[in-house]
């Protein structure tokens, strides 16, 4: 009899660690930091068409350290179930001029509550220039680092674009 | 499965103004669950809470009219008017509007939310004690 409890004892002892390491893992990939395999042409050439292993950090959204030139995973408006990167251009208030695909120029003043996301490769990318502006809350989090596919032991950390490509199509001013 | 405080959609208004509706001040405790949005087995008629599109910071609880594709006839502003707009509800998107229309700022005013910002579905009522029980369903105007 006392032989059966001792071992339910360590059946248990050692069941609440494996739950106790669940439970880390859970709260660090939701609230902390988490990763997501990105592909596509629209984000080049900064990530790959083939696809990179991001690291996704979920805390600068939440206390509302973005700012223009971060890339961010969003939640697309136009599927609810993919999640898309791309690279925000404008927060709210701030003015944004674009090109939309019949080559004219539109301009507009990014509404509270909202921000303005737009792919590296103009081109193919489907952004705020086809759906708008979106708001604050679809953003899952922001990409800072890219897991290389081919030597896994080398980081390369994801570069901020040069904002002079950014101007031709594009310009950026608080109002 | 998680209990939270929010304000229904009258007195939410009431509460910026303590001197005039001192006493009529009372918040909701719902029960509410996540899984109908992760599957998306949502129906007109159900009240969601869902993150403002407006503030983001901010969560509100409204009830979902219509969803993507359908087509939605609100009135535009009932207070001063009784002209109606109909609309169909873009791809990915939902309407959501408040029981009390005369003061709740909703899909009519900030048009339809992309169905990302939806948080959960309240199917339960804990306080206040007269209202225990399953949440009502629309009332009919």
């Amino acid at each position: 009899m006392r032989q059966w409890m001792n071992i339910a004892k360590e059946a248990i002892a050692r069941a609440s660690i494996v739950v106790k390491f669940i439970c880390l893992l859970h709260v660090t990939d939701a609230y902390l930091l988490s990763s997501s395999h990105v592909l596509g042409p629209s984000m080049l050439p900064t990530l790959n068409t083939t696809g990179d292993v991001v690291l996704v950090e979920n805390l600068s959204h939440r206390i509302g350290k973005l700012g223009s030139g971060d890339l961010v995973l969003v939640r697309s408006p136009l599927d609810p179930k993919k999640s898309i990167t791309k690279r925000i251009i404008a927060m709210e208030g701030d003015k944004v001029t674009f090109s939309a695909r019949n080559h004219s120029f539109l301009s507009l003043v990014v509404p509270k509550g909202h921000v303005w996301i737009q792919g590296d490769n103009l081109y193919v990318s489907r952004d705020s220039r086809e759906f708008g502006p979106i708001p604050y809350g679809l953003i899952q989090g922001k990409v800072f680092f890219r897991v290389s596919y081919a030597i896994l032991i080398a980081f390369e950390f994801v570069p901020n674009i040069d904002f002079h490509c950014l101007y031709l199509f594009c310009n950026v001013g608080n109002i | 499965m998680e209990q939270l405080y929010i304000y229904s959609e009258k007195p939410l208004f009431a509460l910026c103004y303590p001197q005039i509706c001192r006493h009529c001040c009372y918040c909701n405790v719902l029960l509410v669950e996540r899984i109908s949005i992760r599957t998306g087995k949502l129906r007109p008629g159900d009240v969601v809470i869902l993150r403002s599109p407006q503030t983001p910071r901010k969560i509100i609880c409204k009830r979902l009219i219509g969803m993507e594709g359908d087509q939605v006839t609100y009135v535009v502003d009932p207070k001063n008017s009784d002209r109606c707009k109909t609309i169909v509800v873009p791809k990915g998107h939902v309407w959501v509007e408040g029981d009390y229309i005369y003061d709740s700022k909703d899909s009519r005013n900030f048009g339809a939310v992309p169905y990302g910002l939806l948080e959960g579905r309240a199917f339960w009522t804990l306080l206040p004690r007269k209202d225990f029980g399953s949440l009502a369903p629309k009332p009919k105007s």
